[in-house]
């Protein structure tokens, strides 16, 4: 029975783990991604023994090694040149485009009513499925790229940023009104700051729907960039080189909506606690 | 010689209209004036249009019929000269104590740190003295209302509006808050008017208490409180205060329970 207290003290490894996993703080936010990247890691390797069709299956470490291959001889930096340059330049106009219009959607009642279904309409479309019509509209390259990516992207942006404005505390206008702040002051004051961690959430989920329609984008139309890359791949069955690209977009897809969080963590410290 | 009228409020009504509804008459034929430097709490059952007629005075609002004036000027819009202290989380959360402070005056375009100057000086009357830097979440629900004290006045109005200010407040910490916003009020002279369904808050704060009639808000009594000042907590279990408290729940006791029973 002496052991009993000892175990009082000193909760189980696992559970001491568990709860380090669960912490606030980033090295346990590291800690969640290593983990459970090396879980993907070790079944996809267990598995990979047993299916030995290569055309079905490849190995991570055959994966790294296609990875490693296109960094080697720079193909890797051309497709991402041409990938990076379209889905840059298209979320950061999707950004402000969406901001713009979600500004405009909060400040008029009538204006939100009237374009509300037709941009929830246009929001439950598969946009991806235009593809390419757009590509015929547009040629193949960048401005056909551009328009996709900023028709997946704009609408999280813009959804987010209407409803954050209007979710405004009442009594913070009140209060900016009481010392007789004029409505661009209310706006800089109140509303933007209140909205601006709503924003920041809708552009964390643009940035991954950039990320697919971009590489859509590139499926059907253009001579460079990850999505080329992935479909030239495919046609020539080399699963391996497939998977290192999906693998990249996968290290873009979590850097970017790492970054927002810490964002949006950093602008409303009064939530967490 | 009899201190200057401070504020006037003349024959002020106000009426609701929504579409679809009943038109709701929330305040009818309001007369009321308070001097420089009085201490004036208005209490009456929920629906007797205080909050509105507050609203009013501040300029937040705009009456049916009626005028307000303060030191004989009209007022239709909020100005400098007032300053409202609302019930809880009136605080910008993103701001510290000392930017929600000077909150007013960057409103103004006051430069920062004359701003802040200010802001600092009423953070050490209001008690707030350390806690500068700190945001509201990480303050209790006593302090902010300090903050939100102290920002009003920082504005340097000549009429401090006060909105249920310890509403949300448990009873111990209001009791306090009440003795800390006499010495405030001891220490700034304002002319104060007070909003509250607090009827012991009301008469140890005040130096006259109007007691509302609901349905639609008029001015049903009005009592001056005569009480010597300072006033301390122990003022309260005096048998002149607590026969002031009852005298008043008489007034009202009828339409708190007519407004209870519907609901």
């Amino acid at each position: 029975m002496r052991s009993t207290p000892v175990d009082v003290k000193k909760p189980h490894p696992a559970r001491r783990l568990l709860a380090l996993l669960e912490g606030g703080s980033r090295w346990a936010a590291v800690g969640r991604v290593a983990l459970s990247a090396a879980c993907v890691l070790v079944v996809w390797q267990f598995v990979a023994m047993f299916v030995t069709n290569r055309l079905v299956l490849v190995p991570p470490a055959d994966v790294a090694r296609a990875l490693l291959r296109e960094i080697q001889n720079g193909d890797i930096w051309t497709n991402a040149l041409a990938t990076v340059t379209a889905v840059g330049t298209s979320f950061v106009v999707s950004v402000a485009v969406g901001i713009g219009i979600g500004l405009s959607l909060a400040s008029s009642r009538a204006l939100s009513l009237m374009t509300g279904p037709l941009l929830a309409a246009m929001n439950s479309v598969p946009i991806i499925a235009l593809a390419p019509l757009f590509i015929a509209w547009l040629g193949l390259g960048f401005a056909s790229k551009f328009v996709l990516v900023m028709l997946v992207a704009v609408f999280p942006v813009v959804v987010t940023t209407e409803a954050g404005l209007r979710a405004t505390d009442k009594q913070l206008i009140e209060a900016a009104n009481s010392f007789n702040a004029t409505s661009l002051q209310v706006f800089t004051t109140v509303t933007f700051p209140f909205a601006l961690p709503f924003i920041v959430s809708g552009i964390r989920v643009a940035w991954a729907r950039a990320l697919v329609g971009i590489v859509v984008a590139e499926f059907f139309g253009s001579f460079a960039g990850f999505g080329f890359a992935i479909m030239s791949a495919s046609q020539t069955f080399d699963t391996a080189r497939v998977l290192a690209y999906v693998f990249v977009l996968g290290v873009m897809g979590l850097t970017g909506t790492m970054a927002f969080e810490t964002i949006e963590r950093r602008l409303t410290p009064w939530r967490s606690e | 010689m009899s201190p200057a009228v401070r504020l006037q409020i003349e024959n002020v009504s106000k009426t609701f209209w929504r579409a679809g509804k009943a038109p709701v008459e929330a305040l009818r034929g309001i007369d009321l004036s308070i001097d420089e430097g009085e201490f004036v709490s208005i209490v009456g059952a929920s629906g007797s249009g205080k909050s509105t007629l507050l609203r009013i005075i501040d300029g937040l609002l705009e009456p049916t019929a009626g005028q307000v004036y303060v030191d004989g000027g009209a007022v239709n819009r909020p100005g400098r000269d007032r300053a409202m202290v609302f019930q809880q989380d009136a605080l910008l959360p993103w701001k510290t104590v000392i930017e929600n402070v000077s909150y007013g005056l960057t409103l103004a375009r006051v430069l920062k740190a004359q701003a802040h100057a200010t802001a600092q000086r009423f953070i050490n009357i209001a008690g707030l003295r350390g806690f500068e830097h700190h945001y509201p979440h990480q303050l209790s629900g006593g302090m902010r209302q300090r903050v939100n004290v102290a920002r009003a006045l920082a504005v340097d109005p000549k009429i401090l509006l006060l909105d249920e200010p310890f509403a949300a407040l448990d009873a111990q910490t209001r009791e306090i808050m009440q003795s800390e916003l006499l010495s405030i009020w001891q220490q700034t002279r304002k002319t104060v008017l007070l909003i509250t369904h607090q009827i012991d808050e009301a008469v140890f704060l005040s130096d006259r208490v109007i007691v509302f009639s609901a349905r639609p808000g008029c001015v049903r009594e009005e009592l001056r409180i005569e009480l010597a000042r300072p006033r301390t907590l122990e003022l309260k279990r005096t048998p002149e205060f607590v026969g002031l408290v009852d005298r008043i729940w008489q007034l009202i006791e009828a339409e708190v329970r007519a407004s209870l029973a519907e609901g």
